[in-house]
């Protein structure tokens, strides 16, 4: 058996109707809700975005504040392993 | 559909590109033949009602991506409507409806007389069960929708000689099953 059902169908399709269901206005209503929610979840991605970016700036730029001041620590040891 | 139309029909389109409301044109031309091919599949009114209406909306939005490619723009709607009622047999797990009107399957076997032999119609209907799906959506869009093989492989998304097969494929099960004469178009 396939994974469909056939009905057969007495009267002519026509006669029952689908201008009770014809509504442009609620599909324009529908698009413009969609539209509506795109466009919101384009800002916060682009916000979400910015954030992720500027946390990003954030800990690479502090990683390398942390990198120059140990590298800074270490070279002043030496010289005055050096000088002693 | 004559050329000055279909030119027509993309002179509407381009419109509705820019202004939503001009699809409106769009919407009372097709809404029809859409609603009864949904229809078709699933033998609900109100479920019809939604996935047709869902299969606007998803037209309206993607409008900008449409483009003409030799095939009227009803094919395009075909196509979004088939998807919806698949997405809508998945999400429900249920047994994909096929429902045919009785004057075309005579149409189909070809027997115009008025007594209709009701076990040779169960008959057909069982065969029908028994085909496999893909060959029952090729069925249904080339002769109950009255499509040639080139719009059924788009709207279906396959080859037209896979089409054509399937189409021969059945028709020629039923011949030979049922001693009929049957409507073999290419």
């Amino acid at each position: 058996m396939g994974k469909h059902e056939i009905r057969l169908r007495r009267q002519r399709m026509a006669a029952r109707g689908s201008d009770r269901f014809r509504n442009y206005s609620a599909v324009m209503k529908q698009h413009g809700e969609g539209k509506r929610i795109k466009l919101i979840t384009r800002i916060f991605t682009f916000i979400f975005l910015i954030i992720a970016l500027i946390l990003v700036f954030v800990v690479v730029s502090r990683w390398e504040k942390k990198q120059t001041g140990s590298e800074q620590k270490t070279s002043q040891i030496e010289i005055v392993q050096t000088a002693s | 559909m004559t050329e000055d139309e279909i030119r027509k029909e993309q002179a509407i389109i381009e419109r509705s590109k820019k202004d939503p409301q001009a699809f409106g044109e769009l919407y009372e031309k097709h809404f029809d033949r859409i609603f009864n091919y949904i229809l078709r599949q699933t033998d609900n009114d109100e479920l019809t009602g939604d996935l047709c209406s869902q299969t606007f909306v998803n037209a309206l939005n993607n409008l900008g991506k449409y483009e003409f490619r030799g095939f009227p723009f009803s094919a395009w709607l075909y196509k979004i409507a088939g998807n919806e009622v698949n997405k809508h047999y998945r999400k429900n797990k249920g047994k994909k409806i096929f429902s045919i009107e009785e004057l075309k399957v005579r149409e189909l076997v070809e027997q115009t007389t008025d007594t209709w032999d009701e076990e040779l119609i169960n008959r057909v209907i069982r065969y029908m069960n028994e085909l496999p799906t893909d060959m029952i959506q090729v069925l249904e869009l080339r002769f109950f929708e009255d499509k040639d093989f080139k719009e059924i492989a788009f709207i279906l998304d396959m080859t037209e000689s896979g089409a054509k097969m399937r189409t021969y494929r059945a028709l020629d099960k039923l011949r030979t099953n049922f001693n009929l004469k049957v409507k073999y178009d290419g």
